[in-house]
């Protein structure tokens, strides 16, 4: 062990490390809390993360590990530790409050954020290397390994940038305030007034259309009439209004509509990481499955 | 069209796929397709009319899932067996489909018009019908995995084969995982929220991802590789039945429609 050239072995104690550091951090600071990452703190371990991956590939001819990171080798042992958490994740409830100490929080677990952060620094190291090759065959693995690392890290950094709030807008009164997740009252810069909420069933009673007939008002004096319904959103002044809830006991009489504004200032990044991916599955399929041979 | 006339839609199919099976042992190649498309022709023919009928795409319970796998099933086994000329991949297709379209005979799903409004969706059909393919061709390579460890050998040309099948069935599994990401954006305002199903279909993907680094680090052994496959096909399982059974999904998951 720790011969070179490194295989997969090595890959495995590396991760058995990563998850050791990660148990000791969870017992000495605490879970992760990700709403420590808002702007700029999400900025700054962005760059320093990049900064990290360019120091540790213009290495790569010193530290032997840097190299070894870029290989496929590297990448199984990685994959392995992230599939197995992953699947725990799968197996156990996770809730906010209660369930199993660590385990039922995996999202704010350390091993767990180590090990996928170590697969994002691999994935990235490998995409450097075949970046600077630059040739046209290289694209296929660009696209699915810098597509993973643009929309992960983009996700995952900007989710404490997300903000959601319920707005519920009763008949014919404009509402300005729309309640956070910590239930403080907050101005999301836009009032909305809803004229009408439209529930329409099928012949066996079930519902077939969550509608709501709206107008929204903004701060800089924009009146835009609409309909919000399930799977059609509005977009409006950097929100997306969705239709949320309404009061069940009153069915298509319900005298209020509950909507979802959701802002992510992030969205466009993992976007454009999800549409690599989407490339890259279909480079995938046409280019990189191993040529056929014939019995 | 409905349920009632499933079964001799699925008769004619399947005699037409045993048919197109049986050419390919006879090496009869025109007889092979013929007989083969003309089965998906009449499965295809069945799914359309379920789709008019019910006014939506037949896609939201098990019993109408199960109805695209054993469609797809041998969609697979006929582009494998253009490519690869295996005589008995038709074979095993048929039966494979032939297991599913029993199971919808003897367990039929919810025979119900409606469609909630949470999957009134563009999204909604190419969501499942890619995730469906997926699972057909991910099958496939279970089998050839099953079939290789059994045998505990395996030539060049069946690793072959089963690469190729994980590489296309993992393509069409990232597409129907990141459309799923794409439509819970109009639909929930969030493009992942970590749901038992979408756990399991992490997972599940990073296992698959598991095989394709594994040989392509040429280091394992292809028994590990096999059974790589096997664990991949136990999550993908999860993720596409099992979790209705799961305590962690219980009222927890949007995904289980199911199970009322």
């Amino acid at each position: 062990m720790w011969a070179k050239p490194w295989n997969m072995k090595e890959g495995f104690l590396i991760g058995g490390g990563l998850l050791f550091v990660g148990l000791m951090l969870q017992v000495a600071i605490g879970p992760i809390r990700w709403e420590l990452f808002a702007w700029p703190v999400n900025l700054i371990v962005l760059v320093l993360l990049l900064a990290a991956i360019v120091v540790a590939f213009t290495l790569r001819g010193k530290v032997y590990a840097f190299e070894w990171m870029m290989h496929a080798g590297a990448a199984v042992p990685c994959l392995v530790y992230a599939a197995s958490l992953t699947m725990l994740m799968g197996l156990l409830p996770q809730v906010r409050t209660g369930g199993l100490p660590w385990l039922s929080r995996m999202l704010q677990f350390w091993p767990f954020v180590l090990i996928w952060t170590w697969m994002m620094i691999i994935s990235a190291l490998a995409s450097m290397n075949h970046l600077l090759r630059w040739k046209v065959c290289e694209i296929p693995f660009l696209l699915n390994h810098l597509g993973v690392v643009v929309a992960i890290v983009a996700a995952t950094l900007g989710s404490a940038d997300t903000q959601t709030l319920q707005l519920t807008a009763f008949t014919g009164e404009p509402e300005w305030r729309a309640l956070a997740d910590n239930d403080e009252l907050v101005e999301p810069g836009l009032a909305i007034e809803l004229h009408k909420f439209i529930l329409e069933e099928y012949d066996d009673g079930t519902p077939k259309r969550f509608a709501s007939d709206i107008t929204v008002y903004t701060e800089d004096g924009k009146t835009v009439p609409g309909t919000v319904e399930v799977n059609k959103p509005l977009k409006m002044n950097g929100w997306k209004i969705y239709q949320y809830g309404y009061d069940v006991r009153y069915g298509s009489e319900s005298p209020y509509s509950v909507f979802q504004l959701v802002r992510d200032p992030w969205i466009l990044w993992v976007y454009i990481g999800i549409f690599m991916m989407i490339a890259g599955a279909l480079c995938l399929m046409l280019f990189m499955a191993p040529k056929p041979v014939k019995s | 069209m409905s349920w009632d006339s499933f079964f001799w839609f699925a008769l004619t199919a399947v005699l037409l796929w045993a048919a197109g099976a049986f050419f390919a042992w006879k090496g009869k190649k025109v007889w092979v397709y013929v007989c083969t498309l003309a089965g998906i022709a009449v499965f295809l023919a069945f799914i359309l009319g379920m789709w008019i009928t019910l006014e939506r795409p037949p896609l939201r319970t098990m019993g109408e899932t199960r109805l695209w796998y054993s469609f797809f099933l041998p969609v697979a086994g006929i582009i494998v067996y253009s490519r690869w000329r295996y005589k008995w991949i038709l074979s095993f297709s048929t039966l494979l489909s032939l297991v599913f379209i029993c199971v919808n005979l003897f367990k039929p799903g919810i025979h119900s018009k409606s469609l909630m409004p949470a999957l009134q969706s563009p999204w909604f059909a190419p969501h499942v019908i890619v995730y469906m393919f997926s699972y057909a061709l991910l099958g496939a390579a279970t089998i050839m995995a099953v079939y290789m460890l059994i045998r505990k050998r395996a030539s060049a040309s069946e690793i072959n084969l089963t690469d190729n099948l994980v590489y296309v069935g993992l393509a069409f599994l990232t597409f129907g995982m990141l459309f799923g990401a794409l439509w819970a954006k109009e639909a929930w305002g969030t493009y992942w929220a970590w749901d038992p199903k979408e756990t399991w279909a992490a997972a599940t993907w990073l296992c698959y991802l598991v095989y394709l680094h594994l040989r392509k680090a040429k280091s394992g052994e292809w028994q590990t590789a096999c059974v790589i496959l096997l664990v991949s096909f136990v999550c993908l399982q999860i993720c596409w039945w099992g979790i209705n059974y799961l305590p962690s999904a219980q009222g927890l998951s949007i995904h289980t429609y199911n199970v009322k």
